[in-house]
């Protein structure tokens, strides 16, 4: 059994951790600061500075996936077992599958864009 | 207590229920200046389910990138107006939960900003309120409101006038 | 916590008349309803002494529950006026105006309600008990057969001192929002007084108590939602607590955190007890007061007709 201290403590760090990927993956759509010299919010979504950024950032993309994800589900995760403590198991069970399989989605599309 | 009478008396559970609870800041009528960490909850609550939902469905447009024609028909379908109002929202309540985020870091996993304990006194208001986090709060809805001005002249006019 | 307006408006006369709307419920019917009630007041009525008036002048199957009715017991906490509050503490004129004369009393949110405002302690209590709130030490006869005192220093007492002041009244428990929907939550007392006894010098054992806290319905539920210290009528401020307690859970997961300081059995006296002259209170004054004047000063009251009539 994992404490759930433990996952408290995962969940702050990829708060800590969030602020800092997660900003930059929003300063990346801000004109005049972006990586990608993008010269407006629309021009950071076009396709060429998109797959830019994956190749160039890819592993920060990386990260944010999994420590987003895991952020995120855990939060609702532990919405869930307020909502319906006595479906403990179900909750932690879906909120197990839904981050295995977003992972796995996720990590195709970065893979796909480094492989060709 | 015997078993008949056991059985004649139910008990009434009286919760107020999730929904009500995590929605409603009123549902405890406690006014806003007494209490404002409560609305922080609310707002951190559903910011932070508006952000994981928006990133399940963030995963799934974005592995359509690797090809340019499809990421173009993406592009096209989700440029109408409404899509940037969703996006505004969505940037509001990233600012938002970032910089609460931060406040409830520091509050929750270092145990600042909440005083030390006191000898109670009147007016009697406790150590927590009284602490720097309750500055912070106040920083936090004020940054947030200028973060999502800015966000929103970004998103709209697709530049920031520096 | 009083809200600074509730205290002003609590040294007001009341409105001539109120009007109770009492949430009641009926345990043999299943039924939930909200019975009027129109009363005259005086000054000083509290609501409970408005309950009671209804009992005994209206409506005699009207159920509540007092016993010290002064703040101490904690068994009258009920939701008046949507705050959950002492009945016993609050003033008719805090909380009804010549414009609004109605006040709404309900039983306390997410505790079991037995009959019309009163609610079953049973499982608040219970979780009280899981997280263990007495002086744990190594050596249980320091305890069980205790010939001395533990040292604690005055500013030791002063870490705990707030969070001892709990009367167990339940209203943080009913006002809390993880509490509303999760029922096994152990709630704001518990956890408080959890950290009571884990940051008490006194004690030996506070691993024992950390391991009760840190489950998926222990103190890592809390979101600092704060209307526990909100409500608190004895200003524990449990929402502090928690954060303190959540801290040293999370530290000593990482190995960061074990018990500072555990204090020693007093033993016999060293030197014979030095006599001190009495003193009077120099701190928890109101504002300006000098309580060495006050004692010289003879008491008087000046009662103006108008009181006198009412
Ligand atoms: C930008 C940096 C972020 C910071 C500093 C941050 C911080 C936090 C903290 C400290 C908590 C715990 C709150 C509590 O105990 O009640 C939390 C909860 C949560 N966060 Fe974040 N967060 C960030 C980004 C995100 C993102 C990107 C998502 C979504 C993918 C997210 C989703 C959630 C959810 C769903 C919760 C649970 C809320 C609740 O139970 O009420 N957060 N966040
Ligand atoms: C206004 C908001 C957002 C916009 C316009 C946006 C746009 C984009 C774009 C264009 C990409 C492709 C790569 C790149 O250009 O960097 C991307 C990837 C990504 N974004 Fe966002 N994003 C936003 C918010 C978020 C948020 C809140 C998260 C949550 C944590 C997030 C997480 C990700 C992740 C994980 C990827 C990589 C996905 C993958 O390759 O499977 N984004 N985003
Ligand atoms: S912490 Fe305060 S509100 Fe909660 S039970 Fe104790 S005295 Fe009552
Ligand atoms: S601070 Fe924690 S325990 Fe207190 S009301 Fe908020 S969520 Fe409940
Ligand atoms: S009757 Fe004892 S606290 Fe109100």
């Amino acid at each position: 059994m994992v404490k759930e201290s433990t996952w408290s403590i995962i969940q702050y760090i990829t708060a800590i951790l969030l602020i800092l990927f997660l900003g930059f993956h929003l300063i990346e759509r801000i004109p005049g600061l972006s990586p990608l010299q993008a010269a407006t919010y629309e021009e950071s979504l076009e396709y060429e500075k998109v797959s830019r950024a994956y190749d160039s950032y890819g592993w920060v993309l990386a990260t944010l996936l999994v420590i987003g994800l895991f952020h995120g589900l855990n939060g609702l995760r532990g919405m869930l077992l307020e909502w319906k403590p006595e479906a403990r198991t179900v909750i932690n069970i879906v909120i197990l599958v839904v981050f295995i399989v977003f992972a796995f989605v996720g990590f195709t599309t970065i893979y796909n864009h480094l492989a060709g | 207590m015997n078993k008949t009478q056991k059985q004649r008396v139910k008990m009434l559970q009286n919760m107020i229920g999730f929904f009500r609870a995590s929605l409603n800041p009123w549902v405890i009528r406690v006014k806003f200046k007494e209490n404002p960490e409560r609305v922080a909850f609310i707002l951190h609550r559903v910011s932070g389910a508006i952000i994981a939902f928006y990133l399940l469905a963030h995963i799934i447009v974005t592995s359509y990138t690797d090809d340019p024609l499809a990421w173009e028909r993406i592009l096209n379908t989700l440029s109408s107006p409404w899509n940037k109002v969703g996006e505004w929202i969505l940037a509001t309540a990233i600012i938002y939960h970032g910089l609460n985020g931060i406040r409830l870091l520091l509050v929750e996993f270092f145990g600042v900003g909440i005083g030390r304990p006191e000898l109670p006194k009147p007016p009697y208001i406790p150590p927590s309120f009284k602490g720097g986090q309750r500055k912070a709060l106040y920083a936090v809805f004020i940054l947030s409101i200028i973060g999502s001005i800015l966000s929103a002249v970004l998103i709209f006019t697709g530049k920031l006038p520096i | 916590m009083l809200e600074a307006e509730e205290l002003e408006a609590a040294k007001r006369t009341p409105p001539k008349e109120v009007i109770l709307k009492v949430k009641r419920y009926n345990p043999e019917t299943g039924k939930q309803y909200i019975k009027e009630y129109k009363i005259l007041t005086y000054r000083g009525m509290t609501i409970l002494d408005a309950l009671n008036y209804i009992k005994e002048n209206i409506d005699p199957t009207l159920t509540t529950r007092y016993s010290c009715r002064m703040g101490v017991c904690g068994s009258c906490g009920m939701i008046i006026n949507g705050k959950p509050r002492l009945a016993c503490q609050t003033q008719v004129a805090a909380v009804a105006t010549e414009e609004n004369p109605v006040i709404t009393v309900e039983p306390l949110y997410n505790i079991p309600v037995i009959r019309d405002l009163v609610t079953d302690f049973t499982p608040f209590f219970e979780k009280h008990k899981m997280i263990m709130p007495y002086i744990m030490r190594k050596n249980p006869k320091e305890v069980d057969e205790a010939e001395y005192e533990f040292l604690m220093s005055p500013e030791e007492h002063l870490e705990i001192y707030e969070y001892s002041l709990c009367i167990m009244c339940g209203l943080c428990y009913s006002a809390c929002p993880v509490t509303a929907s999760d029922p096994e939550y152990l709630g704001p007392q518990a956890l408080a007084q959890a950290y009571r006894y884990i940051a008490d010098v006194r004690d030996e054992e506070p691993e024992k108590r950390i391991v009760v806290v840190d489950t998926e319905h222990g103190c890592h539920r809390c979101h600092f939602a704060g209307t526990c210290s909100a409500v608190c009528p004895k200003m524990v401020d449990p929402a502090a607590a928690i954060q303190r307690l959540r801290k040293i859970t999370l530290f000593y997961r990482l190995g960061l955190w074990r018990k500072k300081k555990t204090s020693r059995v007093a033993g016999p006296l060293e030197k014979p007890l030095r006599k001190i002259e009495a003193q009077y209170p120099t701190h928890n004054l109101v504002e300006g007061a000098d309580p060495e004047k006050q004692a010289k000063e003879p008491v008087s009251i000046d009662f103006t007709d108008e009181m006198l009539s009412e």
